[in-house]
């Protein structure tokens, strides 16, 4: 065991199965975790209280501690919605993607990402990576079939596409965080608030300082007159609301029924 | 402009992070023997020693102790991801794959670590690490906690077909005596609008997957009938039914179905219950590998 001071958890079928069925999402909304949660009770424990999420996590996580994994939450960085996936603490690789893609999509993945990093706006055209496509290690890929490896990646949910262009999805940014942070100390963005990883998200204009969309989100929350918390410059970009979770779940109640995780598309 | 990799000023030269990056990142295997060594000798001596052989110097015996363990912890935890990741594709692990891709030069303590993996497993996710055959060297992971209708919904993906397809070409199998032809089989399925050479709305190719994809999940075995013109096949269970379902539940399933009572069918209801007796009794073979 390390030398950790956390007292290790117990795992219980409640936590066994949340943890099976976590595993089958490669991220997950918290909405979608709390139902998540209450169906395992459902099934194993009917008449105990529901942990709160939190402890709920906890607990599970000291159990993983000795695997080098953990259920980590973050937010999605376009608007701010709380995310879970269970992320690999000890190597600084994606295994998990390893496993599901080739030598050279990996590599145009990289060559992706590498883009993404380097990007003003935390996007890359779709353009732009596919001229790339010569570069590749491995057998050799035309532009037609890189298409459609960067489809892939969007369905797996590691790349998100708007208008043709590609950043990363939340769940990259979890698992990978360490990783991009450790291989491109120079040319990662990071946010002045929370101090993580930063792909999307708004700078200041002049001095540079850069904030996620959710931070700006908060930390100017019912700020009339919004400034720039390095330079204090008048923050000239449009700001966000908080997300808001009650809100969020009262439209979808009013737009459909009761959906399965299946059909949702995150 | 970007900083690339190989001009860093880590150790780790740019093969090293490719390979990291293909293979799933192994920390412990890219070093020498010497470190399974010193691993191995951390394995068979409780005490602490000061001395501990030639050319072992530098940390202390607390340091190097708790140095070991974490390499120990780590491939242990390596081996666990690679066979949960293996086995969501539902194919066999193959005790040569575990070797090559997680174990490397940690081959002498293989059995340890596939012990301790094999704990975790359960332990932590509820899944039984287990041989598909005795002496068949591959491996698969059974669930141990009973799946639950709801549980389907709250899937990210397809899940292990307990219901559909599969469970009816299982059902076909048992109810005609543990062995059907192919011809059979389609002339049933045809019934509910299943064709080996139509798409499927939901089942996409029957006959691939039938054919094909059980097969190869070895959920049906698939075995051409000597001598017969034109060629036909023949199916049977395969070895990864009997580990995750029974003849019972099967039976139970098909007497959904219809409506109707296990005990409608005398035949198989005492073969069901004899296989239930079968596997009550305690089995001799645990999931440690035999060398």
């Amino acid at each position: 065991m390390q030398g950790s001071t956390r007292r290790m958890g117990v795992m219980t079928d409640v936590h066994r199965r949340f943890l099976q069925l976590l595993m089958t999402h490669g991220v997950l909304e918290e909405w979608d975790v709390k139902r998540l949660q209450r169906h395992c009770y459902k099934v194993h424990d009917r008449n105990a209280t529901v942990d709160k999420l939190e402890d709920f996590i906890n607990n599970i996580n000291s159990v993983l501690e000795s695997l080098y994994i953990e259920i980590k939450r973050g937010v999605t960085e376009d608007d701010g919605r709380p995310i879970y996936a269970l992320v690999n603490l000890a190597t600084t690789s994606i295994s998990k993607m390893a496993t599901d893609f080739a030598e050279n999509e990996l590599d145009l993945f990289r060559k992706a990402l590498e883009l993404i990093i380097d990007s003003e706006t935390g996007f890359a055209s779709s353009t732009n990576i596919l001229n790339l496509v010569d570069q590749l290690k491995g057998k050799k890929m035309r532009k037609k079939e890189a298409e459609q490896v960067l489809q892939k990646y969007v369905q797996n949910k590691w790349l998100i596409e708007k208008e043709g262009e590609f950043t990363l999805h939340g769940r990259a940014i979890l698992e990978m965080e360490q990783y991009i942070r450790e291989t491109y100390p120079d040319a990662v963005k990071i946010c002045n608030i929370c101090h993580s990883l930063l792909i999307q998200g708004q700078s200041c204009e002049t001095c540079g300082i850069r904030m996620h969309l959710p931070c700006v989100a908060k930390y100017f929350q019912s700020n009339a007159e919004p400034r720039c918390p390095h330079c204090n410059d008048y923050w000239p970009h449009e700001i966000p609301k908080v997300f808001d979770p009650e809100k969020e779940r009262e439209s979808g109640v009013l737009k459909s029924n009761k959906k399965s995780l299946r059909s949702r598309q995150h | 402009m970007l900083q690339k990799p190989r001009n860093r000023g880590r150790s780790s030269g740019q093969a090293e992070r490719d390979r990291d990056w293909s293979h799933g990142g192994n920390p412990g295997a890219s070093r020498a023997g010497e470190d399974a060594r010193v691993l191995r000798d951390g394995f068979a001596e409780e005490a602490p020693s000061t001395s501990r052989g030639p050319g072992v110097a530098g940390p202390s015996p607390q340091g190097a102790r708790r140095a070991q363990a974490k390499q120990l912890e780590l491939k242990v935890s390596e081996l666990v991801q690679f066979l949960l990741i293996k086995d969501q594709k539902k194919i066999p692990i193959k005790r040569a794959d575990i070797l090559k891709h997680v174990i490397g030069d940690y081959k002498d303590i293989f059995p340890d670590l596939f012990k301790r993996a094999a704990e975790r497993l359960q332990y932590v996710f509820g899944y039984k690490l287990v041989e598909l055959e005795p002496k068949s060297n591959t491996y698969i992971l059974i669930n141990t906690l009973e799946p639950v209708e709801e549980d389907a919904e709250m899937r990210g993906d397809q899940g292990t077909p307990t219901t559909g397809l599969l469970m009816i070409v299982l059902g076909l199998i048992f109810m005609k005596g543990n062995t059907i032809k192919e011809t059979e089989v389609w002339d049933f399925l045809r019934r509910l609008g299943v064709y080996p050479t139509k798409k499927h709305l939901i089942f996409g190719d029957p006959k691939k997957l039938i054919t094909e994809d059980f097969v190869r999940q070895r959920y049906l075995e698939y075995r051409r009938i000597p001598h017969t013109d034109p060629v036909d096949y023949e199916f049977q269970w395969g070895p990864r039914t009997n580990l995750e379902t029974s003849k019972m539940k099967v039976l139970k399933f098909v007497a959904k179905v219809h409506n109707q009572d296990p005990k409608d069918w005398p035949a198989q209801y005492c073969e069901a219950l004899a296989d239930e007796e079968n596997r009550a009794r305690p089995q001799p073979s645990g999931p440690a590998p035999s060398s």
